[in-house]
């Protein structure tokens, strides 16, 4: 990481924020703020990032506005050790960007396979249906990571940016009660 | 460039046990040095989000994981100072006399070389140290008696309260849960705020970790701490028969020697083991403290079977504390469940988020789409969890190893093979049904056992303490049995592991390892 990013992370860190590269000027968002003002991706390919906003609003609806690809983004694209993704807590090893990489590109081949369409452009009905035999254990063809496990690890990615959040408190009427409150609200 | 100064202690890791190691030597007069891998977090660190809190976790770059039951490391491991001990829910319930003598009473397992009177005045020592809250005399029906907890019970939630008819009514009597928190100001902390954000640190000082307690202290007395120092191996004499310091590698990632008096492995139940076996030499080849073969064996894990339920009221499941606000000892027999062999330490209480693994969101992981927004809205009011911890028995496959790959500095990375074997499967099982049970008999509308995937909790075991420098790593202080100024402390020296939440018993070990060494400097420094 260059020095004026690292110190844009920490300061982003202390502000519960992340930095984000919208017209070429760094800067501190949520990922819900960097998704409304189409902040650069650092990783991500456009076709990744489909597939992820897909996947993620699959999985828990309101995932996509929230900002889901940018936030996966901005994590896998510093050292292992700054991440927050829960990845990080569910023994995925780093570097995190290969396991994205491995898991968007299995889905999606497996999609194709099946559908003869890429994941995001199957109908909010079909892309339940695949994600429930990803679930299960039941995607034919599947070359990567254990289904059940990729489920889980993208769901987690999903409710993080909708639930995990003050403001996915807020929606749930969950008091958030902070004693250090992320002042980017997140 | 100059080499450290000698030092009388060099510890590897700033988790609770080398805090503890720290805080008695430096108050004895001792110069102590600290190397912690990780950064040197600050109370003002530690934000209130299950997001940010991932940061004080480690991630398994530096780790191989393999068995049927990969070790939770990332979950369960620190990475900086205060360790583990930064983000754990601070339950102290202790180990009872039996899970000291398991192989005496029951032929099972391992012996512990002390017994709970060894022990029990570390833990009456440890409680008055760092603030325990609790009610003593209710947890005397299992246990011999000790000193009085210095602080009344935490105030009581109702997503715990709910559980205790349905408990009653199968035979638990539940009690006050034990914690190192708050319920009153004490040594200049203040008392808890019941805001529900213990795991992810909590930066009021309410909580005991190592930042506000025996870190501290270590540091008042003159202690160092060297953040972002990475040890590689432990130095000994020519002759093999005394440490004399640590081989690192600084924040500039160069190479140093700090030479000690006394160098003492704090790290977690994985790495100890991995500098050990790292530190080989031809007097010691098959590393140090290893004439048994045993460094690195018989790593156990706690499982939890977790029961959810949804009641027919608002049960305020984000207020409280991370850890428990009851429990139980009432099936710590070991033969307790048919058909299983182990103890089971039951919690009611624990305060919920909406995400990260224990959250709401995970109450049903089998659900997403809108069938999961669904849920998070009605579970919202009346969802609460209990669980049980499992012991499992050590197993010599369970164990710890070098791998073949290497880390940046050129040391093999750990590799750690964890499986768990039939009589842990029987007992998780049989703690899933007794949850579901007590949950349908306190009057839940809903209830369902957290599937499918069994837990990997703590870890415990790896450096085992025990009589001989045949039978263990390390004797009943951690002191190994080889080298005499090499010292091991942390939960890796638990030969069994009970099921209760190792830390108290860990500071209570370390704590009775740190007054020994520093009651005998004399004979035992280089």
């Amino acid at each position: 990481m260059l020095p004026m990013e690292r110190r844009a992370f920490m300061q982003g860190a202390a502000m519960g924020a992340l930095a984000f590269s919208v017209g070429g000027v760094d800067v501190l968002l949520t990922a819900r703020e960097a998704r409304a003002q189409g902040a650069a991706f650092k990783t991500l390919t456009p076709e990744q990032v489909a597939t992820l906003e897909a996947l993620g609003e699959t999985l828990v609806p309101g995932a996509r506005e929230a900002g889901v690809a940018h936030y996966v983004d901005a994590q896998i694209s510093g050292p292992a050790d700054n991440a927050l993704l829960i990845a990080r807590v569910m023994n995925v090893r780093p570097p995190y960007a290969n396991f994205y990489r491995v898991c968007l590109g299995a889905l999606e081949k497996a999609c194709q396979a099946q559908t003869g369409k890429n994941f995001a452009a199957l109908a909010a009905n079909e892309q339940h249906d695949l994600i429930e035999k990803l679930r299960t254990n039941k995607l034919e063809g599947w070359q990567g990571p254990p289904p059940p496990y990729v489920y889980a690890v993208m769901r987690g990615d999903a409710i993080d940016v909708v639930y995990g959040t003050m403001a996915g408190y807020e929606g749930l009427g969950i008091p958030y009660m902070a004693h250090i409150a992320p002042e980017k609200r997140w | 460039m100059v080499a450290p100064e000698k030092v009388d202690v060099a510890i590897v890791g700033a988790g609770m046990s080398g805090s503890i190691f720290a805080a008695v030597l430096a108050k004895a007069g001792k110069k102590v040095v600290l190397l912690e891998q990780g950064p040197d977090w600050q109370l003002g660190d530690l934000i209130s989000s299950d997001i940010w809190g991932r940061r004080i976790k480690p991630t398994t770059a530096q780790v191989v994981l393999q068995g049927k039951n990969p070790v939770g490391y990332g979950f369960n491991f620190g990475h900086g100072t205060g360790g583990a001990a930064l983000h754990y829910f601070a339950n102290f319930p202790r180990l009872l006399p039996s899970d000291f003598k398991v192989k005496s009473q029951y032929g099972r397992g391992l012996d512990w070389p002390i017994s709970y009177d060894d022990l029990s005045p570390y833990y009456d020592k440890v409680a008055r140290d760092v603030g325990v809250s609790g009610d003593d005399k209710a947890e005397e029906i299992w246990r011999p008696k000790g000193e009085a907890y210095p602080m009344p019970p935490l105030k009581s939630f109702r997503h715990g309260q709910v559980w205790l008819k349905g408990f009653e009514q199968i035979g638990i009597r539940m009690v006050p849960a034990p914690v190192a928190i708050n319920s009153t100001d004490y040594n200049g902390r203040p008392a808890c705020i019941y805001d529900g954000w213990c795991h992810v640190g909590c930066p009021i000082g309410a909580l005991a970790n190592p930042q506000v307690t025996y870190l501290a202290e270590a540091r008042k007395a003159g202690a160092t701490v060297r953040p972002f120092c990475t040890t590689t191996r432990i130095l000994t004499n020519a002759a093999g028969t005394k440490a004399t310091g640590v081989e690192y590698y600084d924040e500039k990632r160069e190479k140093q020697v700090q030479e000690a008096s006394v160098v003492i492995l704090a790290g977690a139940a994985v790495s100890n083991p991995r500098l050990l076996l790292n530190s080989a030499t031809d007097k010691h080849p098959k590393g140090l403290s290893n004439a048994s073969g045993l460094v690195g064996n018989y790593v156990m894990t706690h499982f939890a079977g977790a029961t959810w339920a949804i009641f027919d009221e608002d049960v305020q499941s984000h207020m409280g504390i991370t850890g428990a606000q009851f429990m139980s000892y009432d099936k710590h027999p070991k033969t307790s469940h048919k058909d299983a062999f182990g103890s089971t330490f039951w919690v009611a209480g624990l305060a919920l988020k909406t995400s990260d693994l224990a959250g709401f969101a995970n109450a049903r992981g089998d659900l997403f789409g809108p069938e999961l927004a669904a849920f998070m809205k009605r579970a919202k009011p009346g969802l609460t969890r209990v669980q049980g911890f499992g012991e499992e028995m050590p197993d010599i496959e369970n164990r710890v190893e070098l791998a073949s790959e290497k880390d940046d500095f050129g040391m093999p990375l750990p590799k750690v093979t964890h499986s768990y074997g039939p009589d842990v499967i029987a007992l998780w099982n049989a703690i899933l049904e007794e949850g579901v049970a007590a949950a349908k008999a306190a009057g839940a509308k809903e209830a369902w056992p957290a599937r499918p995937v069994i837990p990997t909790i703590h870890m415990t075991g790896g450096t085992i303490m025990g009589t001989a420098a045949n039978n263990s790593v390390a004797n009943s202080y951690g002191q190994s049995h080889e080298i005499a100024n090499l010292w091991i402390g942390g939960a890796g020296l638990f030969p069994t592991e009970g099921a209760a939440n190792p830390t108290y018993t860990l500071d209570a070990v370390a704590l009775r390892g740190a007054e020994h060494l520093a009651a005998n400097w004399g004979t035992i420094a280089n």
